[in-house]
């Protein structure tokens, strides 16, 4: 095993050996109160010998590709190369790739190789500065395997160019499983003095493997957008159970608050909004839809869900490691909203579908014909601050903060309407800010799939590597004062599916929850509390 | 005359080289969006928190406000000061900018060196454009050998930097190096002064052989167009990329609407498809 901070691009195809270890407390960074104490953490899952037998951990000791066992034949690992090669070639060519040829040319063949992205690595600061996890260490080694077995250059140029990484079918794994060690979140991109973006390219390489060589996580291909495009939702739920679930949670909400009617409209034609929730919603959070349909039906609002297919559901994972589910579960929506007539789609708090729905299909196909598609949070935010609702900040008298989803922060700007929103919400004093935040925000630990991701021993990872500076933010944003009094609850406002996912992991993994009364939820929930019409909190933990 | 014939195929190669890197870029198909905020292209009071127009109910019904100034601006920092290498990598800032500074000054110094031949200046004037020449020329070989031999030491000790360094990235700071240093040393065999440089210029002009060159002078002037040639087709080509990863990738937020120049742009490109060998398996779809 080689020192994480030691490992070079042409170590990725060493023989037989795990490269590093990250699951080691003497490397990861250290935390504020009330984890100062290393011997405080968590313990690591234990390693069973199925795991090394069965799939690949020598990268460094972590299992991200669960549907991809080691090959057991000499044929079987060079049957692997030859299909990455094949693979690789079709990434650099212009029409096999054209809606990233362009992106992806530029950071290959520009890279400075400044090292400036690397500080703005949250899991590579994390780690202890692991050269795996170096946001330009999986591209150097794409970059000098293009040169060697693409461009194919003669031995004194390749010792020239620096193309020194054997391709075998390690190298083939490792940087499979590398390419799952990022988050997407492309803070390493806004960072970069030339523009280039080697967060994309970790993309391109997840895609690489999926599109090429069918590897890609479960919970992302055959639980997520397989499921999604043969039931409707990614979470299995089928068009009768959707329905029956809604009119479950609406009985929920008006036994809650007795005396109102509310009613989630279903398949409303001509209505104005089509409003598109993460179906993950419906299942783990409910509390979430409903106080959408409270906020919307107290506001007068024209609006309706979809029943169709792929219409109840606004997650895309394609857009975390294949353009082709990507492309193919856009569409769907967008069939699903052009089928009921709406004016407009508008997404719920779910980060990575603003971006699939939003920016990542704007160029699939022409916009004459297309439903256009907003973020839920400039229409919450004229709401509450144009009085549609009977306000009362202080129900929310306690320190909230505010994590910024990378995905429609970063990459598509909407940074200040959820901070308008909070400030007329919570009392003078109560929001307290991350730091960095907005465009600048660290990624949860849970972007492109890792909070869905729990095979094995990869929430040890997440858990503990990936999400840790934001574990960081979020205590520095309390303190220690207010960490301490347990009879304080401190709300962590994420209106994103997969954040919260992450946040819920986070909180009971490091027991912040039980010890310290931590809570989280979206955004809504918070504008819902606040209303003055109920007589009744409608948070469970104030009751 | 082979000289001046040589400057010349080197200044034509340079500027036919970046054009065509332009030009194959731009041929590139139409990438899918990679916003990534903030973009100084953006209304003034959004740019400066990292906004865009995704902040506003029905976005699609109003019309896009650009801060044309704003992008060049940012564009400028960028340029001129490397913004984000001194926000981000100060220490390291303080090098690269050496070299690139001593670019710019260099260039500077072949502008005004030129403006001197090809415009009638005599008498006090002269002796200014003269004395520019001279203090541009010597102030662009310090800051280039400074800033290359820092950076040829960064990358040779710090092992984060070492072991991501080819050795063709050593040889590019080498070579600038050496066009650099070999133009100190002409200057000094010029009697400490870099009027060599307008005598060559007038002989280019009048496309007449450079006479009277020493040797110090001959080097430097076959590593200068060596540089002219090399630069453009290596990764040293990076003004070219910036102008795309900026203004064409992480900055272009405009939207598909209808009758947009974005939506022409997807009906033209829906035809281009890959070779049958070059289609993707798939086999994560197929499974």
């Amino acid at each position: 095993m080689i020192d994480g901070r030691l490992i070079r691009p042409r170590d990725i195809a060493v023989r037989g050996e795990q490269l590093s270890q990250v699951l080691d407390n003497k490397h990861l960074m250290p935390l504020p109160a009330p984890f100062e104490d290393p011997a405080s953490w968590p313990e690591f899952k234990e390693v069973k010998p199925d795991w090394r037998e069965n799939y690949y951990m020598d990268l460094d000791g972590v299992v991200a590709l669960d549907n991809t066992p080691r090959p057991k034949t000499p044929e079987e690992e060079e049957e692997l190369c030859n299909k990455f090669l094949k693979g690789l070639e079709k990434l650099v060519n212009d029409e096999a790739n054209k809606g990233m040829i362009q992106v992806l040319d530029l950071t290959v063949e520009y890279c400075a190789k400044c090292n400036t992205c690397a500080d703005a690595c949250h899991i590579f600061v994390a780690s202890d500065r692991n050269e795996l996890y170096r946001p330009t260490y999986r591209i150097e080694v794409l970059r000098r395997l293009i040169k060697k077995y693409i461009n194919k250059e003669g031995k004194l140029k390749a010792w020239f160019t620096g193309a020194d990484v054997d391709l075998n079918w390690e190298t083939v794994m490792r940087l499979a499983e590398d390419s799952y060690r990022c988050n997407l979140c492309r803070r390493c991109a806004q960072a970069c003095p030339l523009g280039l973006d080697n967060g994309t390219l970790a993309r391109e390489i997840r895609k690489l493997f999926s599109q090429e060589l069918g590897i890609a996580p479960k919970p992302l291909c055959e639980k997520g957008s397989k499921l999604q495009m043969k039931t409707g939702s990614s979470t299995g739920i089928t068009k009768a159970a959707f329905v029956d679930t809604v009119e479950f949670i609406d009985e929920d909400l008006n036994d809650l608050y007795p005396g109102n009617d509310y009613k989630t409209p279903i398949d409303k034609h001509g209505a104005d909004i089509l409003l598109i929730h993460n179906a993950g919603e419906f299942m783990a959070w409910p509390e979430n839809p409903t106080a959408f349909t409270v906020l919307f039906d107290e506001a007068g609002l024209d609006w309706t869900l979809s029943s169709d297919l792929c219409g109840y559901d606004n997650v895309n994972y394609g857009i975390w490691y294949d353009d082709m589910f990507a492309k193919e579960v856009a569409v769907r929506q967008m069939e699903a909203a052009k089928k009921l007539g709406v004016n407009r789609i508008v997404i719920g708090e779910c980060g990575h579908a603003h971006k699939a729905a939003a920016v990542i299909a704007d160029r699939y196909t022409p916009s004459t014909g297309r439903v256009p598609v907003e973020s839920f949070l400039p229409l919450l935010r004229d709401l509450v601050l144009s009085g549609t609702y009977d306000l009362d900040p202080m129900r929310n008298d306690f320190p909230v903060t505010l994590h910024d989803p990378c995905n429609y922060v970063r990459q598509m700007g909407i940074v200040q309407p959820q901070r308008d929103i909070l400030n007329a919400i919570l009392p003078e004093g109560r929001f307290k800010e991350m730091y960095p935040h907005g465009v600048e925000n660290y990624c949860c630990g849970g972007g492109s799939g890792f909070a869905i991701m729990n095979s094995l021993n990869f929430s040890d990872f997440r858990d503990n590597v990936s999400s840790r500076m934001k574990l960081k933010q979020i205590l520095d944003a309390f303190g220690p004062e207010d960490i301490y009094n347990t009879d304080l609850v401190k709300y962590i406002c994420a209106p994103c599916s997969n954040c919260k996912g992450t946040f819920r992991d986070m909180l009971k993994h490091w027991g912040l929850t039980k010890n310290y009364n931590f809570q989280y939820a979206g955004i809504v929930e918070l504008v819902v509390n606040a209303m003055t019409k109920f007589d009744e909190p409608y948070f469970e933990f104030l009751k | 005359m082979l000289l001046t014939l040589l400057c010349w195929f080197a200044i034509i190669f340079f500027f036919a080289a970046t054009v065509r890197k332009f030009i194959d870029y731009a041929k590139k198909p139409m990438h899918g969006r990679q916003d990534l905020y903030p973009i100084p292209g953006e209304e003034k009071e959004r740019a400066e928190y990292g906004g865009s127009y995704y902040e506003d109910q029905k976005w699609f019904e109003k019309p896009r406000k650009k801060n044309h100034v704003g992008e060049i601006v940012d564009m400028l920092k960028e340029m001129l000061f490397i913004k984000k290498l001194f926000v981000k990598q100060r220490k390291f800032w303080w090098i690269s900018y050496s070299l690139h500074l001593g670019i710019y000054v260099c260039i500077a110094m072949l502008v005004v060196a030129t403006a001197g031949v090809l415009l009638p200046f005599s008498g006090i004037l002269a002796g200014l454009v003269a004395l520019a020449v001279t203090l541009l020329g010597l102030a662009s070989g310090l800051l280039i050998c400074a800033g290359t031999a820092g950076l040829f030491v960064k990358r040779l000790t710090d092992r984060e930097f070492r072991s991501y360094t080819t050795p063709q990235e050593f040889f590019n700071l080498g070579f600038l190096f050496a066009g650099a240093f070999s133009g100190l040393v002409a200057f000094a065999s010029n009697k400490f002064s870099y009027g060599y440089v307008s005598k060559i210029l007038g002989s280019m002009f009048r496309l007449k052989s450079l006479k009277g060159l020493n040797k110090p002078t001959k080097i430097n002037v076959l590593i200068f167009c060596g540089l002219l040639i090399y630069i453009p087709v290596c990764k040293m080509s990076h003004y070219v990329g910036k102008y795309y990863t900026f203004h064409k990738v992480i900055w272009d937020n405009a939207p598909n609407v209808p009758g947009s120049k974005v939506e022409e742009t997807v009906i033209a490109e829906a035809d281009i498809k890959p070779s049958e060998d070059m289609k993707w398996s798939a086999p994560a779809m197929d499974k």
